[in-house]
């Protein structure tokens, strides 16, 4: 009875808290098609370096969407193995495969590809060994125990990175040139902003079919829906848990990197940029695996936009703008963009 | 029986049994004590006898800082060991303070603010060479302007900051600098020419390459923003048009957007006040990406926080054309005692070593506060009296003295000019020449 | 049931002996400046005795972590953003006693002179205005986040501890047209401590007197979390933490109890930071990052989530450490030639302290009885799944009926 009472508030109550919502939203979405005529080709240009970085971070915005899907689980070391990925791709490349500005293309995309066959088994293993090990013994704990262990086991592996990697950024030379590849009138898109789409849509489709379609994907979804039953069903829940891991540790290596041959990596990297794609996954709806990429392309448009158009706080302000939108989400949209209701957020 | 129980019990037995030990027990070495392990080295004195005083160092020697910091204290401990670890008739000690962290990488007001608190603490620090960063002074000079027995001496080789000495009425606060110097005497003085000429430098630089609109970026710290500020000033006096100032966020990981709408001013120059160690790599990276090469359309600009050979070695290829400028001569064209002096660093502890600038500045830094000691009565308040009145002749920087502000005054030589510096594969001297004095007005103005 | 009955009894028994401890305790800690110097001539242990100045500093952290056990032990709210009520009390102390504001000249009971320009309110009683700021503020922040639960509300409090740090960066001229914070400069100096002409910071023994005045807000501290605890008010705390909806059902007005929580524990972050700053006699943006609000937490969970004397061996154990333990350690394992430094990954080590204690000593230290019979038993929270206990509902099931 308690519960109809406190459901009946909670219509009530979001009712208004959606109306404050909506015009939150609708005033930036003027202000947006405001600044899109004052310079369409700005505009354009910007949304583009918002949508590739959003593209970066939804690689690892996914990682978190999936173990928190599963689990319920923020799993803050994610961001820390996705850094430390990128740390051991940029000595893999450089020390153990020797790639450099004049190695030809075909040895650099071998090397790259090389590269992931090395790091994804080596970090699909890294993290399911640190589900093994920190959160399974925790799984019929209060949930805080988890949270709280996630957040030191981020701290543990960020120190590993900072132990073999000291407090310098690692970075490759710019394989893929930054030249332009599309040129529409003033609008550009660079070879390398492209091959990020390249990675980031396929992997977004294999992962949508591998938990759509397979036996072990069904399984998944089947665990994160109720454990028991399909405990009772005969799936077998500490596996699919496992896999999950695995999936989500190849991930990270995959957009480490992807970031590693963008940007420069450092041992800390994966703390500042986990905070963002969690964001992410919790804007797109956490659980929900296309949400995780759409939400990390919006902060990476905000960003983008913050930074890039006139008349914004300006750079300085992105951080607490992106923390702002994560605050207001969870107030006003619980569920994200494309999840669903859960009375957990309400 | 319970855990709350026996750990009070332990403890409280623990303590009782450590002041029964205690009473039986008398103290240990003599000599000074030392500063704490936490951000120090240990006492290192290779002299006769115990140390008198400590003399100690603080700089971040951690992050891309290090290769500056790192000579500047080689060029202290070289120094100090050249006078046989005495200043006049007093033994001094030295210890190495960092006042960088690991997880910021670079300097920490945290660090600072402890670092200065132990030294004000310990009755025989008699002197401080440092900081390298002015946001760092900033923090530590009222600490040391109130440490008992009348503060402690502070000399800098690197702040430049202008408001650390002096109100210049174009960027500094009306409580600027009286604000550092809480007991109204002060205790703080530099080799380093402050940035008012350091930006009239870049700014007149910039001009004679033909810019005519720059955009400035910031790292809103008091190096950086300082810097930056009076960059921008010079310029507007030469008839430079500033297209933008604006901070830049260290934490970012791209600054392409940022980059785009610098593109959209038109501006055919930046200029970039702040530190390598703030994500610069990156930001040099993307300038080149979206705004092409430094030697192309529009030009880069950097003050002495990026002058040195990380930055080169961070941001690869794309550093190509980059102009730095850094105080004094260029390295390879000092002359008499300082090549001389240079000489005896490179065969000794920077042995191999591309000798950085800042080094001259340290040892600069280490003789003047030597000089002073060995002058002094051994008071705290004498060696800060007798550092004001210091005169160096012909010294590593040339002939100067200091104001009362503590700044370089009277400068011949070295000192007195400033040297740009192009990126190749390393730091290639570009121009050197010291900036008018109606600029360096302007660079100050309000 | 039967054993929360029996352990209340033990406890009333217990009381008077655990009395006698803490006096002594509390007589040995104010001689410590007296012996401190007698302690560190000791042969080999000598050298890790902290300095009275390290005591200053590991007893506001403790006293930070007693606040946090407010919300984090007693009510069961996650808090990772708890460094945003120390910045709230740094800068009330920054606003109320230094040059920042130099256009205006105020000076009320302040030890400053009175020609000097800016606020100069007395820092005594700056300790409470700042406390008083901070409720506050963990009020603003608390209400329309509250509603959420669990992990929802820990990311909350995060965004919340990323955004103040980058606020008082940014709370310039520049930033927001009116110089609030100083930006990266920071505010200082912030008046000393003192009576009349009496100035802590000018006197030779200023750590001394600095670390008296510690040791007397962390007794007050530990009072009030201890009344607070028996009190109406907390014990509606635990239940809300031992089962919201059961707590609920019986009575216990959710939002207020929490909000209260949350504004008392934001309330000993404030003090603490108003002193500490006045200690360092500087407020800088840069001291207020999210490693603070981990280290804090690290010294509840260790100490044992709920308990008073746990988290105050915590904090004073992992106070230690962070400011002269590793190093010293460090110093010594250089000495031994191996090239080691703890200090460099110090959070690592809380971390790993972090995961450790919560796989193996989840209560903690010292356990809070109820704590771990919470623990035990498994009243708290649902588990995020459990097949093997019977008949456990999971928040999705719910949803489903």
């Amino acid at each position: 009875m308690a519960t109809a009472v406190a459901a009946l508030h909670r219509v009530r109550a979001s009712s208004l808290i959606d109306a404050i919502g909506l015009l939150l939203l609708g005033s930036v979405l003027l202000w947006l098609v405001v600044k899109f005529f004052e310079d369409p080709t700005r505009f354009i240009n910007v949304g583009i370096i918002g949508v590739t970085n959003g593209a970066i971070f939804g690689l690892v915005a996914l990682g978190y969407t999936l173990v928190y899907g599963i689990l319920q689980l923020i799993n803050f070391a994610h961001g820390d193995v996705f850094a430390l990925s990128g740390l051991v791709a940029s000595t893999i490349i450089l020390d153990v495969l020797g790639l450099g500005e004049d190695t030809s293309v075909i040895f650099v995309v071998l090397g790259l590809l090389a590269t992931l066959a090395i790091t994804m088994p080596l970090f699909a293993l890294v993290n399911a060994s640190i589900e093994r090990i920190a959160y399974k013994p925790l799984r019929h704990a209060p949930r805080l125990a988890a949270l709280i262990t996630a957040v030191g086991m981020s701290f543990i592996v960020q120190n590993v990175s900072l132990a073999l990697y000291g407090v310098d950024y690692e970075s490759v030379p710019s394989f893929i040139p930054r030249t332009d590849a599309i040129h529409v009138g003033g609008i550009v898109i660079q070879w390398n902003k492209l091959s990020v789409f390249f990675i980031v849509i396929p992997v977004l489709l294999v992962m949508t079919w591998f938990v759509r379609s397979t036996r072990q994907g069904k399984g998944m979804r089947a665990v994160a829906q109720d454990t028991e039953a399909s405990a009772m069903m005969g799936i077998n829940v500490d596996r699919t848990i496992s896999v999950t891991f695995l999936l989500a540790g190849s991930l990270a290596a995959v957009a480490g990197l992807v970031y590693l041959l963008q940007f420069e990596v450092r041992y800390d990297t994966g703390f500042e940029l986990g905070l963002i794609a969690f964001t992410a996954a919790v804007l797109g709806g956490i659980g929900n695996l296309t949400g995780a990429v759409l939400g990390a392309m919006v902060i990476g448009c905000v960003q983008a936009f913050n930074e890039g158009l006139d008349g914004t706080p300006g750079g300085d302000w992105t951080r607490s703008i992106v923390f702002g939108i994560l605050i207001a989400t969870l107030v006003f949209r619980p569920e994200g963009i494309l999840g669903e209701r859960t009375p957990e957020g309400a | 029986m319970t855990a709350k129980k026996s750990v009070l019990a332990v403890l409280g037995l623990l303590v009782a049994a450590l002041a029964l030990v205690a009473a039986g027990c008398g103290g240990g070495g003599g000599g000074v004590t030392a500063l704490p392990s936490s951000s120090c080295t240990g006492i290192e004195y290779e002299g006769d006898g115990d140390p008198d005083y400590l003399l100690a160092s603080d700089f971040p020697l951690q992050g891309s800082s290090r290769t500056q910091t790192e000579q500047i204290v080689a060029a202290i401990r070289h120094e100090l060991g050249q006078r046989g670890w005495k200043a006049g008739d007093y033994n001094i000690g030295f210890q190495s303070c960092d006042d960088a962290t690991a997880q910021a990488a670079k300097w920490d007001s945290g660090k600072c603010s402890q670092n200065a608190n132990a030294y004000a603490a310990n009755d025989d620090v008699i002197a401080v060479i440092g900081t390298f960063n002015s946001g760092c002074a900033a923090i530590e000079i009222p600490v040391l302007n109130t440490a008992p027995n009348g503060g402690i001496a502070m000399m800098s080789p690197a702040n430049t900051y202008p408001c650390l000495t002096v109100n210049l009425p174009g960027g500094c606060d009306a409580t600027e600098p009286d604000k550092y110097y809480p007991n109204g005497t002060r205790n703080y003085a530099r080799v380093a020419p402050a940035d008012d000429y350091q930006g009239a430098f870049g700014a007149e630089f910039a001009q004679k390459q033909g810019t005519k609109k720059v955009y400035v970026l910031n790292d809103k710290e008091a190096y950086g923003l300082g810097v930056a500020t009076t960059f921008r000033k010079a310029a507007e006096s030469l008839g430079i048009e500033i297209a933008g100032f604006e901070a830049w966020d260290p934490k970012a990981s791209s600054y392409e957007a940022q980059m785009k709408k610098i593109q959209g001013t038109g501006a055919d120059a930046i200029f970039l006040g702040g530190l390598i160690d703030e994500n610069g790599a990156q930001l040099i990276k993307d300038k080149v990406a979206v705004l092409g090469p430094n030697d192309g359309d529009v030009k880069l600009y950097a003050p002495d926080g990026f002058t040195t050979q990380a930055t080169i070695d961070e941001a690869g290829p794309a550093s190509k054309g980059m102009f730095m400028s850094v105080a004094g001569v260029p390295i390879d064209a000092f002359t008499g005692t300082a090549k001389t002096y240079i000489n005896s660093l490179l065969a000794g502890p920077l042995k191999g070593k591309a000798i950085d600038p800042y080094a001259i500045y340290g040892a600069q830094a280490a003789q003047v506060v030597l000089d002073a000691i060995a002058a002094s009565d051994g008071s705290r308040s004498d060696v800060i009296a007798k550092m004001f009145a210091s005169q160096v002749t012909d010294g590593l920087l040339g002939t100067f003295g200091f104001n009362e502000n503590g700044d370089p005054t009277n400068a011949s030589g070295a000192v007195v000019g400033f040297t740009m510096y192009v990126a190749t594969d390393k730091l290639e001297t570009s121009d050197f020449f010291a900036p008018k004095p109606q600029t360096v007005n302007a660079a100050g103005a309000a | 049931m039967s054993t929360i009955a029996r352990s209340g009894f033990v406890s009333r028994v217990r009381t008077d002996r655990s009395w006698w401890l803490a006096g002594g305790l509390i007589a040995l800690a104010l001689i410590y400046p007296i012996i401190v110097e007698t302690l560190q001539a000791l042969p080999f242990i000598g050298d890790f005795v902290p300095r009275t100045s390290s005591m200053v500093v590991m007893l506001v952290f403790t006293m930070m972590a007693i606040g946090l056990n407010v919300v984090v032990g007693y009510a069961g709210l996650l808090d990772l953003g708890y460094v945003a009520f120390y910045a709230a009390g740094a800068y009330m102390a920054g606003w109320l006693a230094s040059l920042q504001f130099a256009d205006v000249t105020f000076h009320f009971g302040s030890t400053v002179s009175n020609d000097k320009p800016g606020i100069h309110v007395s820092m005594w009683l700056i300790l409470a205005l700042a406390g008083v700021f901070t409720m506050i503020v963990g009020i603003l922040i608390g209400l329309p986040t509250l509603r959420l639960r669990g992990d929802y509300l820990a990311i909350v409090t995060l965004g919340f501890g990323e955004i103040v740090p980058q606020f008082v960066r940014n709370a310039d001229q520049e930033g927001i047209g009116f110089d609030l914070t100083h930006g990266t400069f920071g505010i200082a100096p912030i008046d000393s401590l003192g009576v009349g002409a009496f100035i802590f910071r000018e006197q030779r023994n200023k750590d001394d007197l600095y670390y008296w005045t510690a040791i007397a807000l962390l007794l007050f501290t530990v009072f009030c979390c201890i009344r607070l605890r028996d009190s109406r008010l907390g014990r509606a705390w635990i239940a809300i933490r031992e089962d919201e909806t059961a707590a609920a059902a019986m009575g216990v007005p959710l939002m207020r109890t929490k909000t209260w929580s949350y504004a008392i524990g934001a309330f000993f972050g404030g003090v603490a930071g108003a002193f500490y700053s006045s200690f360092k006699a500087g407020a800088f943006p840069a001291d207020f990052y999210f490693n603070i609000s981990i280290f804090l937490l690290c010294m509840v969970i260790l100490g044992g989530m709920g308990s008073i004397w746990g988290v105050l061996a915590g904090g004073m154990i992992l106070g230690y450490l962070n400011i002269e333990g590793l190093a010293t350690i460090g110093s010594k394992v250089q000495d031994a030639g191996l090239h080691f430094d703890p200090t460099k990954y110090q959070f690592g080590i809380y971390g790993f302290i972090i995961v450790v204690m919560m796989l193996f000593r989840p209560t903690g230290l010292i356990p809070e009885r109820r704590h771990k019979i919470e623990l035990v038993e498994g009243v708290h929270d649902t588990p995020f799944y459990d097949v093997q206990t019977e008949g456990t509902l999971t928040d999705r099931d719910m949803s489903d009926d």
